[in-house]
């Protein structure tokens, strides 16, 4: 885990930040502003929220910078605070409409942000707007700690290790999670598929190996 | 084959395709699938299902959203210098102005009001009035 110790020169910055350095601090936000925009977004489901969100796990760095032991990559403990933050902002949106009585089964996937197009053929937008709703109501169906790994893995291209490292366990639990998480969703397209054209997309049959 | 092993095996497949298995263990998976059709076929629709996950682009990063993080990390910083210090400094203020008015100077403008027009966060127009409130009885 502790392999690429001293190479992040973030870590000098957080030194400099703690020292009070503010031009230090707005350059770790320049550094890592996309990816942990893009990270709360993929997990809260709204730009809006994800900028608060963002904003947020920046301040908490710059509140926590004289106390962090340097380990691994500055982004990898962003990453920790930012999943930390968004579960709990998730974990009471949905106490929130638990006590209003709503349901969404589309949560968290329902962004305010329509991104535009750029494919000039039409029925290969329509089929990847086809996908990013059915990626999004797949993932909102997991559990937190499954759609972590999943977004952590899939969309932002963390290793197991990395992944492990943001969330604070272990390389196995990474595996697991994420192959619960792929195992469900299968599930779910074979149910989905089997609906909408009466047959599964991957039939499986029970003890073919 | 056992459900324990076809976990172990499918684990195996997964991290296959995630480049996450070690050579060895991978040079034998990939013999083995090529013996095993059905194996193979295993890898394939999991290889399906991980690239049809998609998600749209995310939202551009803000213009500005840096500085204005930074103008809150230094409105925080201001809030949190002790009360004394800031009631001080205020005093000063007060202080150095009725001097200067008693002696016929007039600064042409409040700093501290012109600050909070040209900063982002107002960070010192905030302490300012903050310490102003202070002093109120």
């Amino acid at each position: 885990m502790g392999a690429d110790l001293p190479t992040d020169p973030g870590w000098d910055a957080l030194e400099r930040v703690a020292a009070g350095d503010t031009g230090a601090f707005t350059g770790l936000v320049e550094t890592h502003q996309e990816r942990l925009l893009r990270l709360c977004e993929r997990l809260l489901g709204d730009p809006e929220e994800a900028r608060d969100a963002a904003q947020e796990v920046f301040l908490k760095a710059f509140r926590k910078a004289g106390e962090v032991r340097p380990m691994g990559q500055v982004y990898t403990w962003l990453y920790r605070i930012a999943v930390n933050l968004c579960f709990n902002k998730l974990r009471r949106r949905k106490l929130v409409r638990f006590l209003r009585f709503e349901t969404d089964p589309e949560e968290p996937g329902a962004p305010a942000f329509d991104p535009p197009d750029a494919r000039p053929d039409p029925i290969s937008a329509l089929e990847a707007r086809r996908r990013w709703q059915s990626t999004r109501k797949a993932i909102a169906k997991l559990p937190d700690n499954q759609r972590a790994v999943l977004i952590l893995v899939r969309f932002e291209g963390l290793s197991y290790r990395q992944a492990a490292e943001v969330l604070g366990i272990t390389e196995g639990a990474v595996e697991s999670r994420l192959f619960r998480a792929m195992r469900r969703i299968e599930a779910d397209q074979d149910r989905e598929d089997a609906q909408e054209k009466g047959a599964p997309r991957f039939p499986r049959t029970e003890g073919k190996r | 084959m056992n459900p324990m092993m076809e976990v172990k095996l499918e684990l195996d497949l997964m991290r296959l395709l995630h480049g996450e298995l070690p050579e060895e263990r991978a040079r034998e998976l990939r013999a083995q699938m090529e013996r095993d059709p059905a194996l193979a076929e295993e890898y394939r629709r999991l290889q399906e299902s991980w690239e049809d996950l998609a998600l749209p682009p995310t939202a551009p990063v803000p213009p500005g959203f840096a500085q204005r993080v930074t103008a809150r990390s230094r409105a925080e910083q201001t809030a949190s210098t002790p009360g004394w210090v800031r009631t001080a400094a205020a005093l000063a203020l007060i202080l150095g102005t009725i001097v200067g008015a008693g002696v016929g100077w007039t600064p042409a403008a409040d700093p501290i009001q012109e600050e909070e027009l040209s900063t982002v966060d107002g960070s010192l127009a905030e302490s300012y009035l903050t310490t102003l409130e202070d002093l109120e009885p």
